[in-house]
Parts: structure tokens; C-alpha cells; sequence
């Protein structure tokens, strides 16, 4: 649609308004993303191969990893926001226009530092991983899938701030994806294991994801596809049915 | 009528378990307007001015009641509402911070769905009424607060609106500027039609803008007239405080009432439709006692109290 | 009031209001029991696939490593650096540099007395899921010198972190420096990977930095390893970085003068 599309081009705009700060954010957190390759590095050299995992497969997760939360964190950097602007009445700018209000939030805001991740994520990839052809385009399809997904918890999370009144289902959420996406999925068992596929699918941000560029599976690529429309369908329920009970901020400014 | 309202009620629920209380924040609100109108939505802080205005524009869903705008349920069909108003809240921005305004209008404008040649027009024919084609071209955040929000009015204008509602657009702004703005208005309003509705806890914004004052205290209407009529019982009254070097005797024109008097401070209320200022102030000032003077309007809090003498809050 | 007399109140107050704050508190535990969770798990694994013992740890001792050390971290404010950036940019630093006591010491000794609270509700939590997921502690006089060794862990750390953040007396972005800082405690501190499972010339530079001193050395007393030199390490680190802390606020102070704040 036109207006998403001018949207997205002034958030653009806005984020190169300060081109020396945008470098410095983005270069701070592609170390910030470096160190945490390096401590994977530094297991797996100490640790051998552990549950079907090594050195170059956790690589290409901390690739897609990368890349999807610096797609997600970055590009629809208002997802992690949700909670914080329905209790801080912050959606009222939205709501104010003829425009559907979850795309146009989402489209509304980049963070320049997440832009960084998805410069790793995507460096990583082609400097480590020994793209082929085939591999690059399951990187990206994959890479989008998870974005997606991602996106949808976050606003899923962030949504439930309408119901309960605080924010803080949102941070919590964000942290336990990003946190518990960056393992090996193999490596838990049992109730664990199952939670991490389903409920927080942190398993499918990034480790089922990585498994696919290495070696196509249909079952898990079908799984990976349904969790995303899952939760999308559910992220975007919750936010509409949220809007009935937003308060714009009133109750805590009357407090 | 373009704005028409029964029985508004809007409940906040807050606190958690024991502490748990309702506010009502709107209480069956009733409300007409025609179109063309200038209305001025006044009340205290916490009144329910902000809530009515969001409920009106879809912003958020009341607890009872219904109300239409231009014919539709603005909660139900808020996008369509979106459209045909305009709307201009004091401390949310419709403007992107580093762009210019004219990038965020290009944005509007894609929003609203004019053309290319229409968004030009527009912007101009803008630029020209609200005199603000100059500040069209800088970022945003190198603008004064006033210039601001005349490039914030542009934005909620784009789409020429039928209905503007405004919540608070003044805060902020100096005294030169508010009087600058409530000017455009009135010159919207007048050139356009455009119907303005408006809240304030500002007595002056009743002044110069507003044909007709709808008063709201603890969520309901407690007066709803023309602005003349208000004029006449109302806006006559000043607060006259004088610090005195030495006790002097109270002024005997009509009209002063005298609130407190010592041998060190006197305060007066004078209705100056009765008696004008100058002549309660020539007698005070005739003689050395007087230290100090000023003259105040009286809080809104005390014209809404008096007008139905509920206790002041 | 004598300054060290303004020091333990602010201390106290502060331990007082962080108790008080239960929701931070629970929000805080449920954060740092997911980490502690998935990371003692990988090392758990890790251990099993290699044999029971990994650098001279066992699985038990890794897990109580783990706990220990994400408790000196977790319970510490990390954005720290950040907020005071933000407070020498704004000025608010300059108010308090009109008051008679140290503002480091002031600063410091509230910080300090949030934590204290944080980290013994942490390292509780962690205590308790430490036993269920793995087992007892290896050596449970250990656990004495451990508790000690938190707190000086999270002071080595606070300080440090007032100490770097002075920069922000030059710079006004003093917010980047902080995820630099956090990675460097990350690896160098000893709190995802036990320092002896880096590789040597890495080991070498981790045990002499003070970084270890603020997560490895609590976690390597509390992983049933009885070397009381580890706290004789961190109160020599704790003098170093205070004085280094004091000069870096003194010449921030002495440039807040030129410049105007």
C-alpha cells in the first residue's frame, strides 16, 4: 500500500538523519554480535561436537539469529514496544489515522542500532559459512520466516500489556527469545524441549532455521512456516482485541 | 449535527487487588454540535476533556452510551471517521523529529490518498493561511514550539477536514503564539467552515476562539452556552491583590467585593462590568501604601465553582 | 554528617527500597533463572559428552559456577554506564558535586546497597535450582568465602563501571561504551565460560584483569574450590579501581569547571 510503503520511507529517512551516529551504533553492536561468536567459538574448540552441533553450524545460526532479530529488532523496531506504548498511551498518533495500526506501527520506527545486527548477520553468512547458491536463497527465505515469527511474539507479548496493565510481558518476552534462541535446540530435552518449539519458539528463530541452510528438511521447513503464520494470526487478534481496552495513558497520568 | 452524543460513559479501572477503584472519567456525557460551529471544551485538569475527545475520535472505546460524528460511530468505524477530522493533540506529534515538515506531509498525504498535485495545492494553499510556508523546509527540531504547531495544524488540515478537534493545542506556547494560533483558527473556521471543537483549561482560549463554551467538571457537562452569555455573568470578574506598606481603607466602588483585608494585604474581586479596573485602581494607587499590585483573572477551578458554587477543588 | 556516616545511610536506604521493590525483584529473578537455566544446561551436556570433567570441573561444580557468576552479574544495574553518562550530560552530577560528601562514594555505596539484596535473592533462587537441577554444592564450605566474595564482586564491578562511565564527562554517547564493557565481563570476567576452559594465552590475560574479579571469583570459590587469594584479589582490585574511579571523576569535575555544566 502507498502509505505503508511512504511510512517506511521516512523511518528510513529519519534513521540516516544522523549518518556518524548510525555508523557508531551500528558498529557497537556488530562487536557486541562478534563477542558472542567468539564465546561459541571458544566452547565448541574446548567442547569437541556436542549434541550433532559444532563450531560451523552454531556459526550459521548466530548468522540467521543476526540477521532475523536485526530485520525485526531494526526494521519493525516498534514490535519490542508494544507493551511500553499501550500502557503509555503512545498509540494515539496511530489511531489518530485511516491507516490499518499494526503494519503502520511496526513500519513507523527503525533503531538504527539493530542495523548493525543485520549487517553481522548477513557478513557472518558470507564470510563464514560458504554460501552456495542454493544455500544463500534458504538463508534468506529462512532468514524472512523467522523474522516474522519473531515479530510476532514480540507483539503477541507486547499486546498483553492491554489486558494486564504493565509493560513488562513484553521485555520479558523479548529476552527469553533472544536469550534461549541462541542455543543449540538439541541440547534440551523433554518439557523443555517441547516449549521451546511451541510456546516461546525460540528453537525456531534461529536453530531450526540454521539446520535448514545446512541440510533441507521438508518436515521442519512446513514447521517452521506454520509457527510463523500461527503466531502472526495470534499477535494480530490479541493487538485488535487490545485496542478495545486501551486507556491512551489516561489511568497512569490520573495516578 | 456533525458531533451528537447520549449517555457517554468512560470507567477506568486502576490499581490491582485491594486497591483496586474506578474512575469515571466521563460520566453519561450528552453532547450536540452543529457543523461550523466553534466550540471550547473547558475544564479543570482531570476533568475528562482528553478522554471525551478520544472517545469521539475513535481513539477510545467508551463504557456506555453512543455517540455519532459526521453520521458515524466513531469507535466502531474509526478509520473511515479518520478521514473527514482532523485532529491536533498538544502532546502528540503527527511531525517526524529530523525530517522537515514537508517530508511528513508527503507521508500524510500518501495516508489520506491525494495526489501528488493535490498535496501540492494543499500545502500551499496552507502555507498561505496559516503563514508558514517558510518552515516548511526545516527539520522539525530546529522549530520554535509555535512554529511547530502551526506546521502540526498544516498536517491535520492536509486532508481538509470537516471537523477539527484539537486537545490542548496551546500548552506550551507564549503568549504571543497561543494568540497567533487562535487567530488561525478562527480564520480556518471562517474561510472553510471547518467545524473547530477544542479543549483547553485556558479561560482566554473561551475568549478569542470559541462561539460557545461547553464547561466539564468530574466528567460531566456543568455548562454548555454562548460565549456571549458567559461573557456577560463571568468573565467580568478580576482579582485584585495589593501589598500594603500601611493599613488603608477598602475601595467603596460597586461591584468590589472585598475577600481578605489586613493591614498588609488586600484582596478584592471586581466586577468590572460594574465598575471598570482602572477606576478600582486609581483609588488604591492614590496615596503611598501600596506596595505591590497585581491583577489576576480569576483560576477556572473558582468561575467553575461559582457558576454552580460547587465546593472549589 | 560525617561522609562516612552519609555513606551506610545511603547504603541501607538504598538496600531498603530495593527490597521494597518486589515486582523489580521477581522480574529479576524470572530473567535471570531462564539464563541460568539454558546455561547450565549447555554446560551440563558439554561435561557429560566430554567425559564428567571439563578444565577439572564437574557437571555439579558447573552449575554452581554458573549461578554464582550470573548472580554478580545479573543483580548489578548494567545500564549503568548509561545513566550516569546521561546524568554528567544533563548536569545532575554537578548538583551533587555541591553536596560535602563523595559523590562516587555516595553513588557507589547506593548502587551497592541495591545490589546486596538483588544478589542474595538471586544466588537464593539460583541455590535452590542449582540442588534440583543438578545436586549439592561440591564443597559447601565453599559457599562461607562465596558470600563475601558477591558482594566485593558486584562493588569491583560498580565501581569499574563509574570509573569508565566518566568518560561521559568528554563524550556525551557514554551509552555504547556500555554493551563494550558488558562483553568484556561476558569473556574476560569468567561469566559464560569458566576462565580455565579459555584457551591459555586468554586464561592468562582474564586472571589479570579485574574483570575477574567481578564473576569469576565468587563463581570459582562457590564451584567448591577453597582459595581464599581469590578475595585478597578482589579487595586489592576493589582499592585500584576506586582510586581509579576518584581520579576519573576528579578530572571530570575539574573539565565540568572549564567547560560549563
Amino acid at each position: 500500500m502507498r502509505a505503508l510503503r511512504a511510512t517506511a520511507r521516512n523511518a528510513f529517512a529519519e534513521a540516516a538523519a544522523k549518518p556518524a551516529a548510525l555508523a557508531m551504533q551500528m558498529t557497537v553492536m556488530m562487536i557486541n554480535d562478534f563477542a558472542w561468536v567468539i564465546f561459541w567459538v571458544l566452547f565448541f574448540d574446548r567442547v569437541g561436537t556436542l549434541g550433532g552441533w559444532d563450531r560451523d553450524s552454531i556459526i550459521v545460526l548466530q548468522a540467521v539469529l543476526t540477521t532475523a532479530g536485526g530485520l525485526s529488532l531494526g526494521l519493525l523496531a516498534n514490535g519490542r514496544r508494544i507493551g511500553v506504548m499501550a500502557v503509555g498511551g503512545d498509540l494515539d498518533a496511530v489511531l489518530a489515522l485511516p491507516v490499518p495500526p499494526l503494519p503502520f506501527v511496526l513500519l513507523r520506527r527503525i533503531e538504527p542500532v539493530n542495523l548493525g545486527d543485520l549487517a553481522f548477520g548477513v557478513t557472518l553468512f558470507l564470510v563464514a559459512c560458504h554460501p552456495t547458491p542454493v544455500g544463500t536463497v534458504t538463508f534468506v527465505l529462512v532468514s524472512l520466516a523467522s523474522t516474522t515469527l519473531l515479530t510476532a511474539f514480540l507483539v503477541l507479548t507486547g499486546a498483553l500489556a492491554f489486558f494486564i496493565g504493565r509493560s513488562e510481558s513484553g521485555e520479558l518476552g523479548f529476552h527469553s527469545m533472544l536469550l534461549l534462541g541462541a542455543y543449540p535446540v538439541d541440547l534440551f530435552a523433554g518439557a523443555i524441549r517441547v516449549m521451546l518449539f511451541t510456546v516461546i519458539p525460540a528453537a525456531m528463530i534461529a536453530a531450526v532455521p540454521a539446520g535448514l541452510v545446512g541440510e533441507f528438511d521438508a518436515g521442519r521447513a512446513l514447521a517452521l512456516a506454520i509457527a510463523a503464520a500461527v503466531f502472526t494470526v495470534a499477535a494480530t487478534v490479541t493487538f485488535t482485541l487490545g485496542l478495545r481496552r486501551y486507556t491512551s495513558g489516561s489511568v497512569w497520568t490520573r495516578a | 449535527m456533525a458531533i451528537e452524543a447520549r449517555g457517554l460513559t468512560k470507567v477506568f479501572e486502576t490499581g490491582r487487588r485491594k486497591a483496586r477503584h474506578r474512575i469515571e472519567a466521563v460520566r453519561s456525557l450528552d453532547l450536540d454540535v452543529a457543523a461550523g460551529e466553534r466550540v471550547a471544551y473547558i475544564g479543570p485538569n482531570g476533568a475528562g476533556k482528553s478522554t471525551s475527545i478520544k472517545i469521539l475520535t475513535g481513539i477510545l472505546h467508551p463504557t456506555e452510551g453512543r455517540a455519532t460524528v459526521l453520521g458515524v460511530t466513531p469507535w466502531e468505524d474509526r478509520r473511515r471517521l479518520a478521514r473527514r477530522i482532523g485532529t491536533l493533540f498538544g502532546q502528540r506529534s503527527l511531525l517526524w523529529l529530523e525530517l522537515t515538515p514537508r517530508q511528513s506531509y508527503r507521508m500524510l498525504a500518501a495516508i489520506y490518498g491525494l495526489d501528488r498535485p493535490a498535496e501540492q495545492r494543499r500545502i500551499a494553499e496552507l502555507g498561505e493561511l496559516l503563514d508558514s510556508t517558510d518552515l516548511f523546509d526545516q527539520p522539525v527540531r530546529n522549530l520554535s514550539l509555535g512554529q511547530r504547531m502551526r506546521c502540526e495544524l498544516t498536517a491535520c488540515l492536509l486532508h481538509e477536514p470537516e471537523i477539527l478537534f484539537l486537545d490542548e493545542p496551546t500548552i506550551g506556547l507564549d503568549l504571543i503564539a497561543k494568540q497567533r494560533f487562535r487567530e488561525l483558527l478562527v480564520r480556518l473556521n471562517e474561510h472553510q467552515g471547518t467545524t473547530i471543537f477544542l479543549t483547553s483549561h485556558d479561560v482566554a482560549d473561551i475568549e478569542h476562539v470559541a462561539k460557545r463554551a461547553i464547561v466539564i467538571n468530574h466528567g460531566e457537562v456543568i455548562y454548555d452556552d454562548e460565549v456571549a452569555a458567559m461573557r456577560r455573568t463571568l468573565l467580568g470578574t478580576k482579582i485584585v491583590e495589593v501589598g500594603l506598606l500601611a493599613p488603608i481603607p477598602a475601595p467603596t466602588p460597586l461591584g468590589v467585593t472585598l475577600l481578605e483585608h489586613t493591614d498588609t494585604l488586600m484582596r478584592l474581586v471586581v466586577d468590572t462590568h460594574t465598575t471598570p479596573i482602572r477606576t478600582v485602581l486609581d483609588e488604591l494607587l492614590d496615596g503611598p501604601a501600596v506596595a505591590d499590585i497585581s491583577v489576576v483573572d480569576p483560576p477556572l477551578e473558582q468561575v467553575i465553582a461559582e457558576i454552580y458554587e460547587l465546593p472549589a477543588r | 554528617m560525617m561522609p562516612g556516616r552519609a555513606y551506610t545511610v545511603a547504603l541501607r536506604g538504598a538496600a531498603h527500597r530495593s527490597v521494597l521493590d518486589g515486582g523489580g525483584l521477581v522480574v529479576a529473578i524470572g530473567f535471570y533463572v531462564v539464563i541460568v537455566g539454558t546455561l547450565s544446561g549447555l554446560w551440563r551436556v558439554a561435561v557429560d559428552a566430554n567425559g564428567g570433567d571439563l578444565g577439572g570441573y564437574t557437571a555439579i561444580a558447573l552449575t554452581w559456577y554458573v549461578i554464582t557468576s550470573e548472580a554478580a552479574i545479573v543483580s548489578v544495574n548494567a545500564r549503568h554506564i548509561e545513566e550516569i553518562g546521561t546524568d554528567i550530560a544533563l548536569g545532575t552530577v554537578a548538583v551533587e558535586l555541591l553536596r560535602p560528601a563523595s559523590v562516587l562514594g555516595i553513588r557507589v555505596a547506593t548502587e551497592v546497597g541495591r545490589g546486596i539484596p538483588r544478589v542474595a535473592a538471586l544466588w537464593g533462587s539460583g541455590a535452590l535450582l542449582a540442588t534440583v537441577l543438578s545436586g549439592a554444592p561440591p564443597n559447601p564450605a565453599t559457599l562461607v568465602l562465596a558470600a563475601p566474595s558477591l558482594v566485593l564482586a558486584i562493588t569491583a564491578n560498580l565501581l569499574a563501571q563509574h570509573a569508565v562511565a566518566a568518560i561521559a564527562f568528554w563524550i556525551r554517547d557514554a551509552g555504547s561504551v556500555w554493551f563494550l564493557y558488558m562483553k568484556a565481563v561476558f569473556i574476560l570476567g569468567g561469566m559464560i565460560i569458566p576462565l580455565e576452559l579459555l584457551p591459555d594465552w586468554l586464561e592468562h590475560i582474564s586472571m589479570l584483569s579485574p574483570f575477574a574479579a567481578m564473576a569469576y571469583a565468587p563463581a570459582r570459590l562457590a564451584s567448591g574450590h577453597w582459595e581464599p587469594v581469590l578475595i585478597a584479589t578482589q579487595l586489592v582490585w576493589i582499592g585500584g579501581l576506586a582510586v581509579a574511579a576518584h581520579l576519573a571523576f576528579r578530572a571530570g569535575e575539574r573539565r565540568l569547571q572549564v567547560v560549563g555544566g
